[in-house]
């Protein structure tokens, strides 16, 4: 154990040896940390040879920089819900309404923009940023709608989602008259064919919401009280954790970033309708538990969310690339997920059995017995 | 007081016909064309596959799980057999339809079984994944072709009419199969009042760990679970493909909610360990009355499922609140708190 | 270990002294490496739950293993009908069979009743019906007592009376000795995974059995540090009142005082510390902290109003087993760890978590390591740790050495004497009355959720709050 943690006097020439020091410590531990997370290391080796994989087998194709592209273009909207998608898990619950959420705000911001560009285009292309607004805006307020059913009315997860992605759904149905709007400032679209580089702006956007989400749920203090809240929800409120405002922070930031997917369609295609990506509800799912999130609640990585997400997408264009149908892929999807979570149980019970004594009986003298045990095993 | 308990129902079942009976009665007030014959027959027609499908995820409901791969599993089952009749040009008859189907349904079934048994894996993320699989199963390697005619023998059945009769407006119809959903209640009913599998659903749904310390073998018992639900929801695809008289690969996908919706609303419990036929009967068809409703008032059609989604959070939501005040009793202390008696007695 | 018919056998011992693992094994859940279990005469080397169950050999854990959605009736009768293979479940011949036990013990259970309904009493009497009418001749109780008022404890007594009349062998673990030794005919004390003494009760008493259960006669000795008690109270509470748990109860607590608070179970005392934590608020009454009134409708707000709570049950209520340690330690904390931009401060962190390691003596490789790894007493003192981190005002616990080993124990009410020389207010909830003799300056007696006495300094001795709690 780390004893010798005492701050040293520094002087001003060692000053900078200890800077480079601490800095080392933090990203070994880091590193360290994350590698030792089961879903990215997992992750990590699945990318690395699901690409191989592809590249081997259609190299021309799979390799070309078109390819590549597309990859780091499709990838961020589902990887932006997937996000969502592990934050409500971490809470122990699930949203299913992601998808509807990220579609409603689509059509909304698809029609505000030709409402104000039916007169003038320009003025519509100027109001381009409120228009974005507006979108994330209607994604925090379906959150919100979720977060307060959960923990006010205290509807279970599955159920209240479940219902909101029909109502959300059938709003945006009959908004939409069941068509498909055409019509989004023409900024979007071009934001969505630009890269910095070889790297697509969606995607760096991406990175960014990883990179702000990760920083929320490891170095904050919410981030932490949606972890406990997610791995034993009595222990959280006993210890004075505030589940209600956890669970409706929970779902509302899993809306807004809904809502931003929803930006995001509109880069990919200025075209926004009611059922867009309805195959991305299993799919996100599907990388949300790929990337090690525990969908009963308490443990989850960003880092292994953003593997899954283009892990799954390499898979989805080495599909294509391989000229297999997307049938094919609803089915290799769901293959993904049982054997990936049937090979998780082998893991999880040794965890099941090590918690056995305790969960047998209530009775706390029983409870101790395999920990005891377990120590003496260890001395 | 007993009485009164009793005619509630075990899971505020009660509450639920009351509310259809208002929906029922208010709509009729509102538009007299709702309260006759046809509009009867018609709400049991449209209700008959969906309470099918709904007695089928029951079953699952009150083990504790969740399955949503069961509207795959019936259309693809039905879907299946009719292509092997059509395929074949060999038509069996209907008892044989139904039964391939349900062989295929099983079978389906056994993969969930199987591995939501075998591993203790959390069944709504699972059947989620066998859906997808089933899904893209079918249409990969059946084809993805619609069939607007069916075998002879399924055509023929579905333009039998158990009750024909004639009113003000014409003709009533009352569909055969709205008899085979009710006799498959009725088995359901008799399952799961009277066998011993049927209380360890109960009993597995109430608390699965003291089922397993009690002797019951759950993996086998939940093996049987999807193996049935499987089966039912194959009688639920082919009664589809039969009152639709086409075959569609695509159909059913998508309408989970609205028969989970239906089980729960009849006041079966998400979590296990709760639920009836009767109470899932009474929850289906108010959800058929409140579509057929919202239809003759002129609601588009959009809005039914938003409607559903709606109701259920009423419903739900109504559960919560009341479960959580009653669980504000406090049950623990010895005796009645007496207001006799010295507050403190010092020892001297 | 040998069970004669119609005796009623108590096994004791500290844990981890193996009882429980002992248990399992005669009723077939764990495999023993050697050794045999011998049945009325038939020898048994392969014992599964199923051939225990058939060699009448029953056991009845704490959480008495009830389906709560199921009936009384059902539940009597549904593990004799699973090991029967039946496959009509015949509701009229259920209920018939289920009544036939009920009569014959003399009970009075409503059959059709869902469990869930019942009281916790009518809930323990159901499996014994259950046990009987598989024809069990070998009933195991785990801990029969722990959950029962005291009344309820008298009726469950006059149950066994009968169950040895009808030739049953009993077996009791517990850990309530006072209460089992009254109804024992023998006791075996196990220690370490031994047996280490076995004979008639009569042939017992408190401190013997102490002594063998631990190994040595560590009893310990009266010391209360010394406390100011003309200053303002740090805890004090008017008239409290929760209806059904308590009545116009009220108290205060010194700055550095040790309050020790006892009763039979039933009394309302757990009510009591669950009103003051804010897990039950209380309908009326008045509760304040160093002389300022103090709301108190939620955890939160006894949070921050500084007080905390060591709970009974730590494996649920107290811990996040799975998480590490670090976590655990800073849960009830959080928002004091976060540096000028709002995010957590890891070099804080680390500064409490070293310091709690240290002070209260933490046994473990690394903080990281997840909590369901430690034993008991550290396990304790994580949950300590976690509420010292958040420097209360006033810390309430409820049982803080169940479950843990002797060494800890001593170093746990240190611990709490450390802390109330520091000006922390200390509510012990406590059965143990050595431990309230150890270390409290007053003791409440609760009954009937009214405090019924109050035994102060030179009255705090183990037969005084034994004879306060007699009825």
């Amino acid at each position: 154990m780390k004893t010798e943690q005492a701050p040293r006097a520094q002087s001003g020439a060692n000053s900078f040896a200890d800077l480079n020091n601490r800095l080392g410590r933090t990203v070994a531990d880091a590193v360290g940390r994350t590698l030792r997370d089961r879903g990215v290391s997992r992750m990590l080796i699945a990318l690395v040879v699901a690409f191989a994989f592809f590249a081997v087998m259609r190299p021309r194709i799979f390799l070309g920089p078109i390819n590549m592209q597309n990859i780091m273009v499709a990838a961020p909207e589902v990887g932006v819900i997937a996000i969502a998608m592990m934050l409500a898990m971490l809470t122990g619950g699930i949203d299913l309404s992601l998808v509807s959420i990220a579609n409603l705000s689509a059509v909304t911001m698809s029609t505000l923009f030709t409402m104000m560009a039916a007169s003038n285009p320009a003025f519509g292309e100027s109001m381009t940023v409120p228009i974005i607004l507006m979108g994330l805006l209607v994604g925090t307020a379906c959150g919100l709608l979720n977060g307060l059913l959960i923990s006010i009315v205290g509807i279970t997860p599955i159920l209240a989602t479940l219902a909101t992605m029909q109502i959300l759904n059938g709003i945006a149905i009959v908004w939409t008259g069941g068509k498909t709007l055409y019509g989004a400032p023409a900024a979007l679209t071009v934001f969505g064919k630009t890269a910095l580089g070889p790297v697509p702006m969606l995607f760096i956007v991406f990175l960014l919401v990883a990179i702000v989400i990760a920083t929320v749920v490891r170095s904050t203090a919410l981030g932490r009280k949606l972890e406990l809240q997610g791995a034993n929800p009595v222990a959280a409120r006993f210890s004075g954790i505030p589940s209600r405002s956890v669970l409706i922070a929970s779902y509302t930031l899993g809306g807004l970033l809904a809502g931003l997917a929803g930006v995001l369609f509109l880069c990919r295609n200025p075209t926004a309708s009611a059922d867009y990506g309805a195959s991305y509800v299993l799919l996100v799912i599907v990388i949300a538990v790929l990337g090690g999130t525990n969908p009963n609640g308490g443990f989850a990585t960003v880092a292994g969310v953003v593997l899954a997400t283009l892990t799954l997408q390499v898979v989805s264009s080495g599909f294509t690339a391989l000229r297999l149908s997307p049938y094919q892929y609803s089915i290799a999807q769901g293959v993904i997920l049982v054997v990936v979570m049937i090979l998780d149980t082998i893991d999880w019970s040794r965890f099941k059995r090590k918690r056995g004594p305790a969960t047998e009986s209530a009775s706390l003298q029983t409870t101790q017995v395999g920990s005891i045990k377990k120590e003496k095993e260890q001395e | 007081m007993q009485l009164l308990r009793k005619l509630r129902g075990a899971n505020n079942e009660g509450s639920l016909v009351l509310v259809l009976l208002a929906v029922v009665i208010g709509m009729s007030l509102l538009n007299p064309v709702f309260f006759t014959v046809n509009t009867a027959f018609s709400i049991l027609r449209a209700a008959t596959v969906p309470m099918i499908l709904a007695l089928a995820v029951l079953l699952v409901i009150i083990s504790g799980g969740i399955d949503v791969s069961f509207p795959v599993v019936a259309i693809g089952s039905a879907y299946t057999a009719v292509t092997i009749c059509l395929k074949t040009g060999f038509d069996p008859g209907l008892p044989a339809i139904f039964l391939m189907a349900m062989v295929i349904g099983g079978l389906l079934g056994l993969v969930n079984g199987f591995v939501i048994a075998r591993f203790r894996l959390p069944t709504l993320i699972v059947t989620l994944g066998t859906q997808g699989i089933f899904f893209g199963a079918m249409l990969v390697y059946g084809c993805t072709r619609y069939y607007p005619s069916l075998p002879d023998s399924m055509a023929a059945l579905s333009a039998v009419n158990v009750i024909d009769i004639p009113t003000d407006t014409g003709r009533a119809y009352l569909h055969v199969l709205v008899l085979l959903s009710i006799a498959i209640a009725v088995i359901i009913w008799a399952v799961l009042k009277f066998t011993m599998f049927g209380r360890s659903l109960y009993a597995i749904g109430g608390d699965v760990e003291g089922a397993r310390r009690a002797g019951i073998r759950v993996v086998r018992t939940q093996l049987l679970i999807y193996v049935l639900v499987g089966m039912v929801a194959a009688i639920g695809g082919v009664a589809y493909v039969v009152m639709s008289r086409s075959a569609n690969p695509q159909d059913l996908v998508g309408g989970e909610l609205d028969i989970i919706a239906a089980v729960v609303l009849g006041g079966a419990s998400i979590f296990g360990g709760r639920g009836s036929v009767g109470g899932t009967v009474i929850g289906v068809l108010l959800i058929q009355v409140i579509n057929n409703s919202l239809l003759l008032v002129g609601v588009p059609s959009a809005w039914l499922r938003a409607a559903v989604g709606l109701l259920l959070i009423l419903g739900v939501g109504i559960q919560a609140i009341t479960a959580r005040r009653s669980a504000q009793r406090i049950h623990s202390v010895d005796d009645a708190v007496v207001a006799t008696g010295p507050e403190l007695e010092k020892v001297s | 270990m040998d069970l004669l018919p119609g005796e009623v056998h108590c096994l004791a011992g500290e844990n981890g002294c193996g009882k429980s693992t002992l248990i399992k094994m005669i009723s077939g859940a764990e495999r023993p490496d050697s050794g045999e279990i011998e049945v009325d005469g038939v020898v048994h080397t392969r014992m599964n739950t199923t051939s225990a169950i058939q060699s009448g050999i029953q056991v009845i854990y704490q959480d008495f293993s009830l389906f709560g959605n199921l009936t009384v009736a059902e539940n009597i009768v549904l593990t004799s009908a699973v090991a029967a293979r039946q496959k009509i479940h015949n509701i009229k011949k259920a209920r018939e069979k289920a009544k036939a036990i009920v009569d014959e013990l003399q009970l009075d259970l409503d059959l059709g009743a869902d469990v869930e309904n019942l009281s916790v009493a009518d809930r323990q009497l159901t499996p014994i019906c259950r046990a009987l009418v598989s024809d069990a001749r070998v009933i195991i109780m785990d801990e029969p007592t722990t959950a029962l008022t005291h009344s309820e404890v008298e009726h469950l007594f006059t149950v066994v009376e009968r169950l040895r009349a009808r030739g049953v062998a009993l077996v009791f673990v517990s850990h309530k000795l006072q209460e089992v030794l009254a109804i024992s005919q023998r006791l075996t004390i196990m220690r370490s995974g031994r047996v280490v003494i076995s004979g008639p009760s009569a042939e017992f008493d408190r401190r013997s059995i102490a002594r063998h259960m631990t190994g040595s006669d560590v009893e310990e000795s009266r010391r209360v540090p010394e406390f100011d008690a003309a200053a303002t109270p740090r805890l004090e509470v008017r008239e409290l009142t929760l209806p059904g748990a308590f009545r116009n109860v009220s108290f205060r607590v010194g700055k550095g005082e040790i309050l020790g608070v006892t009763g039979l179970l039933g009394s309302g005392r757990t009510e009591l510390a669950e009103s003051i934590f804010g897990v039950l608020p209380a309908k009326s009454g008045t509760i304040l902290i160093d002389g300022q009134p103090v709301r108190v409708r939620s955890i939160q707000d006894a949070v921050s109003a500084g007080i905390g709570y060591v709970p009974e049950d730590r494996l649920t209520q107290g811990l996040f087993l799975e998480k590490p340690i670090a976590d655990n330690i800073i849960a009830a904390s959080l928002d004091d760890h976060r540096n000028w931009w709002k995010m957590l401060d890891r070099k804080r962190i680390w500064g409490t978590i070293t310091h709690f390691f240290d002070q209260l003596k933490i046994h473990a490789p690394h903080p990281n390591r997840a909590v369901r790894t430690l034993s008991g007493g550290n396990a304790q003192r994580v949950v300590l740790a976690k509420w010292l981190a958040t420097e209360p005002k006033v810390l309430i616990l409820n049982g803080p050495t169940v479950g843990v080993d002797v060494g800890s124990k001593a170093q746990i009410l240190d611990l709490l004497r450390i802390q109330a020389e520091r000006g922390v207010a200390v509510v012990i909830i406590s059965d143990d009355t050595n431990e309230l003799v150890a270390c409290c300056h007053r003791v409440l007696v609760v009954a009937h959720g009214q405090i019924k006495r109050e035994l102060v300094d030179d009255q705090v001795t183990e037969e005084s709050i034994q004879e306060s709690m007699a009825v």
